[in-house]
């Protein structure tokens, strides 16, 4: 009984306090399961952190934008850039045309000057050294001796890796090698041959120029109908550019002065605080006179209209005369693609004036204006001299249209996959089937976005080419590397997680349902389509929603395939929109976050694309959650 | 021939057509895919094995994953012979030749010598990210299969790894060059001045500067380790969940604490579950561009991450290599030319054979582990 006494009491009375080995190894495995919930929360704070400074930045620069008024100027400015662009399409038809004419003598010319390149880089280094040598008075006679020796013993060698000429008869492609052959090494000129191609060339293009010198008189007035407001452009950029630096200057100024300030604040001794308070006194900077130039261009505002209104009345005059009709397939397409732009910018010509009229400095930009402005903003421009704009649209378009293209494919395949192994496949086919759909999911991203690039891009791109296909709007691609491309690699991404999850929300019904319904005579495909599918459809959706946020964030393969073009498709040629580049709010990120300077505008807009893109998918996932867990059966 | 379904149902049912129109259908859907996947594997495998493999004993062309990566000179010499030589070669060969005897010259980053930069870069992230990841996940899946019971932190902890899982790799990228570069704290003797907070510890004259690791090796292994927490979390609770609760019960009845259940009479049996899983963790974290992309990776690096340290511990804070990176500045910088393709699908053949072996593993594993655990 002595041994019990001597015992406490109470064995648990640390323990009761919390001392315990058990509860401390317990709350150290708390404390672990709650480092999921301490890495959430950093993720969303300092995205928000690094992301929420961006709105006020932007608005500071929306607001110079406006009081330098850079946003007036813009208005002509946009009318001068699409006028240069409708010029430049037109040249383009015309010299479509004529060269689409001459197109063997152009084939020629440039077969026989490959030839004769390739020829005559291969003896350049040592013409080069030849010249030297000959140069340098006298004294090295020898060694460019020597030298004319080694290149005549070396020529023969360049006729190796020759390109093809395939317009070219095998005389001619003979006469021109054996000139550059037989010719000594002091000579440089173009051998006779090619030049007598170029000349052929330069009389054929004549030739079919000659009809066209109405066409190329009215593109030529089209073009310096604009002399004027090109003019004017350039002016008002000048001035507004000067009171744009003054501004920036002053705002870095400001900042440096705040900096100092801090510093002072924080100082540690009484003199270095002093002294830095009046470095920072001495910092103020002279507030730059914004109001003058802005009257100078408010003064010739009218002057600017009247401008608009002449060249409006001009591009109406000419529009209808500049409907050309071309012979060639390339110069037809531009052309069609000129007479339908013309309309739409005779329009934003005669709106013109009235905008101008209308522009007002002094009206306030709010921090909403900065928000509307990003979220709606067609343009994404960075590191330009004139303006940066960060407007999401052109990204969020290009991840949507990627993703619709990604389950167009992925959600027939992988859903029908399941179907089809879980309901009709045998136990070893589903032993095939199984472990290779599981693998392509192991494949890293990125290895799929180089098959992209090196495989798949071109051979969809040979495909789109085919004639048989011609009549597939979009076709041939423009690109290589395009949203269709990117789709299909991100189809493949997506089958296995489609695939995987509808394959286990089928395999959840419970069997009796289908054992209810074999027993009521239907037929296996009616238990499977009438019964079994219907019973799993919340979690099939659920799959594929899931399916759709890995899609939306995927990063690699969308930077490498996708073409990376910021700008909205043009969605005037329906289908085709599909398959020209774009860029994506992932790959945004991925290509621009490393080359921006940190805390920069820029480098927060970034951020907020992330906020953006994280909202997206955790919103797709709750709603993917909240869909499987109606499955329970 | 009589099947059970027609001795039941008495002759051919309605709709023979549509059924077997609606097999062949969707058998095509699934063979097609896998085709596709074979065909894509196929590819990789015709055009990187001949650079990994040779005619020649031993058959494996070691300095290819041995070699440390170049820039690729390709010239004619004067007879007129092609030669394709790693930057270290040919200025070997300018120096015995001489600067003239070199016609046609190219150059193309990255496609000379081997790649053992990244592949020693992709191991050293891979193995710490996976032991950072293992410690915390599965102390976290004890805690949730072991110790909990309904509360409203378990809930939220569930809450965050499901929302965790989804979470694009971009934006642990993001996150990690946020917290990892750029915040999290160090011990320093000079603060720098993008620091976010410092104060003095009185110990020398060292300070606590909230100024983040810089691209670093542990930055990337950090971002790596948080992005797939939740998938070792699941599995390893999935793995602790299957061993049979007669086991604990058994063992707190002969009065052992609920630690020492665990640690003798749960976590054995379900150690090879939890490890078998990671491996598949190992397959994602090995194949991350996005997150290594601000916080670990470098293009281009002389020394392998070892090389040229005073301090062991250096290697921590040094960029790495990796080879999706790798991969990456291969497919997107430099041009496809018959020079390149040897580095280009060399490069994504080993890589695609080291997942490969991964998964397949992992998959072997798995199945000998279900045969043998059974209770």
């Amino acid at each position: 009984m002595s041994e019990h006494l001597s015992t406490p009491k109470n064995p648990d009375a640390f323990r009761r306090r919390g001392f315990s080995g058990e509860r401390l190894i317990r709350y150290f495995f708390a404390s672990n399961a709650g480092l999921t919930i301490l890495i959430f929360v950093l993720i969303i704070a300092f995205l928000l952190k690094e992301g929420l400074g961006f709105f006020p930045s932007y608005k500071r620069e929306l607001e110079i934008y406006r009081i330098t008024g850079m946003e007036y100027v813009d208005i002509s400015r946009n009318n001068l850039t699409s006028h240069e662009q409708l010029v430049s399409v037109l040249n383009r038809a015309y010299y479509a045309e004529i060269n689409g004419q001459a197109d063997r003598e152009l084939q020629r010319t440039k077969e026989s000057a490959a030839i004769y390149t390739a020829m005559d880089e291969f003896g350049a280094a040592l013409r080069d050294q030849y010249f030297t040598a000959i140069d340098s008075n006298s004294q090295e006679l020898a060694v460019a001796e020597s030298i004319k020796q080694k290149y005549s013993t070396l020529m023969p060698l360049s006729v190796k890796n020759l390109p093809a000429s395939p317009n070219l008869t095998r005389e001619e492609r003979q006469a021109i090698i054996d000139t550059m052959l037989t010719r000594s090494i002091e000579i440089e000129d173009t051998p006779d041959l090619v030049a007598v191609m170029a000349s052929e060339y330069a009389t054929a293009r004549q030739k079919f120029a000659a009809p066209l010198t109405a066409n190329r008189a009215l593109i030529d007035e089209f073009d310096a109908s604009a002399g004027e407001l090109s003019k004017r452009v350039s002016e008002m950029t000048k001035k507004v550019i000067l009171t744009k630096d003054a501004l920036a200057k002053a705002d870095i100024i400001e900042r440096d002065r705040k900096t100092l300030l801090a510093a002072a604040a924080s100082a540690k001794t009484l003199e270095e605080r002093d002294r830095l308070t009046k470095d920072a006194e001495a910092a103020i900077a002279e507030v730059p006179d914004v109001a003058a130039p802005m009257a100078e261009l408010m003064h010739a505002r009218s002057e600017c209209a009247s401008i608009h209104q002449e060249l409006a009345a001009k591009v109406q005059e000419l529009s209808a005369k500049l409907a050309f009709s071309y012979q060639q397939p390339e110069a037809k397409k531009l052309s069609s693609v000129a007479t339908r732009a013309l309309p739409i910018y005779l329009s934003e010509l005669q709106q013109a004036p009235q905008l101008l009229e209308k522009w007002d400095s002094h009206l306030p930009v709010n921090l909403s204006a900065a928000i509307r402005s990003f979220l709606t903003g067609k343009n994404w421009i960075t590191g330009g001299e004139w303006q940066d704009f960060y407007g999401i649209l052109p990204l969020l378009i290009g991840s949507l249209m990627i993703a619709v293209v990604a389950l167009i494919i992925g959600i027939p395949a992988g859903v029908g996959a399941a179907i089809y192994t879980n309901q009709f496949a045998s136990a070893r086919e589903q032993k095939i089937i199984k472990p290779v759909i599981e693998f392509i999911q192991a494949i890293p991203s990125v290895v799929l976005g180089f098959i992209g690039i090196f495989v798949l891009g071109n051979a969809l791109r040979e495909l789109s080419t085919v004639e048989a296909l011609s009549w597939f709007p979009g076709f041939p691609m423009e690109e290589r590397l395009n949203i269709f491309t990117a789709g299909c690699l991100l189809a493949l991404m997506s089958i296995p997680t489609i695939f995987s999850l509808s394959e286990d929300a089928i395999n959840n019904v419970p069997s009796a349902y289908s054992e209810a319904s074999e027993a009521l005579g239907a037929s296996k495909l009616q238990t499977t389509f009438k019964v079994v599918i219907p019973a799993a459809f919340s979690g099939i959706l659920a799959a594929i929603l899931l399916g759709f946020g890995r899609v939306i964030g995927e990063t690699m393969v969308v930077l490498l395939v996708a073409g990376n073009r910021i700008k909205i498709p043009d969605f005037s040629s329906g289908i085709g929109a599909f398959f020209q580049p774009a860029h994506t709010m992932t790959g945004i990120i991925a290509q621009e976050l490393g080359e921006v300077p940190i805390g920069s505008v820029h480098y927060r807009a970034l951020f907020v694309v992330g906020i953006f893109l994280f909202t997206i998918v955790l919103c797709v996932n709750a709603i993917a959650h909240r869909y499987s867990n109606k499955m329970k059966h | 021939m009589i099947t059970e379904e027609q001795l039941i149902r008495k002759g051919t049912p309605k709709g023979r057509r549509l059924d077997l129109l609606t097999r062949a259908l969707l058998s095509g859907i699934t063979y097609s895919i896998v085709v596709v996947a074979l065909l894509l594997f196929g590819k990789i495998v015709v055009d990187g094995a001949p650079t990994l493999f040779t005619t020649k004993a031993p058959f494996i062309n070691i300095s290819f994953l041995t070699d440390k990566n170049e820039t690729l000179h390709v010239f004619d010499d004067s007879s007129g012979k092609l030669h394709q030589l790693p930057a270290s070669k040919y200025n070997e060969y300018l120096t015995t030749h001489g600067e003239d005897a070199i016609y046609n010259h190219q150059s193309f980053s990255y496609s000379g010598g081997g790649i053992v930069g990244p592949i020693v870069g992709t191991v050293l992230l891979t193995i710490g990210a996976i032991l950072i990841a293992l410690f915390f996940g599965v102390s976290a899946a004890i805690y949730l299969s072991e110790y909990s019971k309904q509360s409203p932190f378990i809930h939220a902890v569930r809450l965050a790894i499901l929302n965790l899982a989804g979470v694009p790799s971009i934006v642990f990228g993001l996150f990690g060059f946020s917290v990892f570069v750029l915040a999290v704290p160090v011990i320093t003797l000079d603060p720098s001045s993008r620091t976010l907070l410092s104060f003095p510890i009185f110990i020398g004259d060292y300070f606590v500067s909230f100024q983040g690791w810089n691209s670093s090796l542990m930055a990337g292994c950090a971002t790596l380790a948080c992005m797939i927490l939740p998938v070792i979390i699941t599995a390893s609770e999935e793995s602790l969940k299957a061993v049979p609760q007669g086991f604990r019960d058994a063992s707190l009845a002969m009065g052992a604490t609920r630690w020492q259940t665990i640690r003798k009479c749960v976590l054995p049996y379900a150690l090879p579950g939890i490890l078998t899983s990671s491996l598949l963790a190992i397959t994602r974290v090995a194949g991350e561009t996005a997150p290594i992309m601000f916080t670990a990776a470098v293009a281009a690096k002389d020394d392998l991450p070892w090389e040229g340290l005073s301090n062991p511990f250096d290697i921590l804070s040094s960029q790495v290599q990796a080879l999706p990176y790798h991969i990456y500045t291969l497919a997107a910088r430099i041009p496809n030319s018959e020079f390149t393709q040897r580095a280009q699908y060399g490069s994504v053949f080993v890589f695609l054979l080291l997942v490969a072996f991964m998964s397949f593993g992992s998959m072997i594993l798995r199945a000998k582990l279900r045969s043998r655990l059974k209770w």
